[in-house]
């Protein structure tokens, strides 16, 4: 007997991957085969006179535990326009005290001529709540707001935290020790910044939930590498977050630079890596922050709110970026000046 | 919505210790010299104070004369501190603090765009004849 049944609470690709492997375990099915794009499950197998409702409430018991739930009815995808008149003056509201923190000089809090650990950690949390929230914000941000999303709240946020300070850590004392730092020309900073903004920009508009044709291109492994790895969809959420973590230590932000170049400075392991894990560490708060406010987010109404804001930001984040990319390269003139 | 206002106490309480933390240094006048093109020794010296974008902003000196453009840094970690010249193939990473020479040898006529590493702090200097 064939039956095709509506799964609700699908979003990825390797939702498509979990459902399919999940239900085939089933002794009852023969065959299982999920559509992202129809949100739809086709299975096979001998389920007797058993009516349609009540083999969806039997196997939505095995795939509840994902976050899923199979239904006879198609579930309705409310665009929820309504959403935005909240999220719309949020997003708004976030710039605003984004940029009058530019605005007011942030950035001239620093007066220290020398770095000791403690002034590491103090340039840290000003670094987290400067211009360089746009980059490494923005995409924990879309990231995490994306994660959460797929119902994966809290392993990603603390793989990416934890390859960061580790990277930090790590690739801090390796400059140290070398004297070498790994500075990045022009074109890689503008080819950088141009990667950042596209992805964050694609992030920005799923999170919106209005487009789903930007669905395509979203941040997953291909199909044919999750397939063949153990964990089927575990690979996704395990290395993006984590990869993300340690590149942040190359990410385009002045005071990362800066930090490593004094890190270098100080010719030694420990010193280096100890100066760079403070910096970190300072950053830590205000990314915890960011990070951490999807996941206080429940599957309740105010989540369309929450994913809608954190869309609209990451995408003012993304263009911000890439407008900035334009202008080092001297293809536009300067539009931002705080 | 509980969790929401302590997230947002928090924020403020971290921003506003920061602010009175480091306020408490000295606080410096971001206002250099009208002046700050100088000649000397048949050198021309533009000076800028790079520290949360560049000072001033804009400045007016001579074209066709030998000139060097002297950023000082004080406690610069910001993106100011890595100096980028369109159109002279410019890219120098600053000291915390410090004075960092660059030689600009005789420009021509004309506006030098400058920016910092990450294109949100710009400074100009307008050479006329």
């Amino acid at each position: 007997m064939k039956h095709v049944l509506h799964v609700h609470g699908m979003h990825c690709k390797a939702c498509v991957l979990v459902i399919e492997s999940e239900l085939r375990e089933n002794p009852k099915i023969s065959s299982a085969h999920a559509s992202l794009k129809g949100h739809s499950v086709e299975i096979q197998g001998e389920f007797g006179d058993m009516p349609l409702e009540s083999i969806a409430r039997e196997l939505s018991r095995i795939l509840l535990k994902h976050g899923y739930s199979l239904e006879v009815v198609r579930q309705i995808r409310g665009k929820k326009w309504g959403d935005f008149k909240v999220a719309v003056p949020a997003a708004i509201g976030f710039l605003a005290a984004f940029v009058l923190l530019q605005k007011a000089g942030i950035v001239n809090l620093v007066n220290a001529g020398t770095v000791t650990y403690g002034t590491a950690f103090l340039i840290g949390i000003i670094a987290s709540l400067s211009t360089c929230m746009a980059v490494v914000g923005g995409l924990v941000l879309s990231m995490s707001a994306t994660f959460a999303k797929e119902g994966d709240r809290v392993r990603p946020q603390i793989l990416f935290h934890g390859g960061r300070l580790v990277s930090f850590f790590v690739l801090g004392g390796v400059i140290g020790a070398i004297g070498g730092a790994f500075t990045l020309n022009a074109t890689a900073i503008f080819v950088l910044n141009l990667l950042i903004g596209a992805v964050m920009l694609v992030l920005g508009i799923n999170l919106l939930d209005v487009f789903h044709f930007a669905k395509r291109f979203q941040l997953t492994t291909p199909k044919f590498i999750s397939r063949h790895a153990l964990g089927v969809s575990k690979l996704n959420h395990t290395l993006t977050p984590l990869l993300v973590g340690i590149a942040t230590f190359f990410l385009p932000c002045g005071f990362t630079q800066s930090m490593q170049l004094y890190a270098l400075a100080t010719g030694g392991f420990s010193s280096g890596a100890l100066t760079m894990l403070a910096f970190a560490v300072g950053t830590l708060p205000v990314l915890a922050l960011i990070s951490f406010s999807s996941f206080s987010i429940r599957n309740g109404v105010k989540a369309g709110i929450f994913f809608k804001t954190a869309g609209l930001v990451v995408m003012a984040f993304a263009a911000f970026n890439l407008i900035n990319g334009f202008v080092v390269i001297g293809l536009i003139p300067p539009v931002f000046d705080f | 919505m509980k969790s929401t206002v302590i997230s947002i106490a928090i924020t403020v309480i971290m921003i506003g210790g920061v602010f009175m933390l480091v306020r408490s240094g000295s606080e410096q006048s971001g206002v250099l010299p009208a002046d700050n093109v100088t000649v000397a020794d048949g050198r021309q010296i533009v000076e800028l104070r790079a520290k949360g974008g560049y000072l001033p902003e804009m400045s007016v000196a001579k074209a066709g004369m030998p000139t060097i453009l002297r950023l000082e840094t004080s406690g610069t970690f910001d993106c100011s501190s890595s100096v980028r010249i369109r159109g002279m193939d410019v890219s120098r990473s600053l000291p915390p603090s410090g004075t960092t020479d660059i030689d600009l040898g005789s420009p021509e006529p004309g506006t030098l765009r400058g920016s910092c590493g990450m294109g949100m702090y710009p400074f100009e200097i307008v050479f006329e004849k």
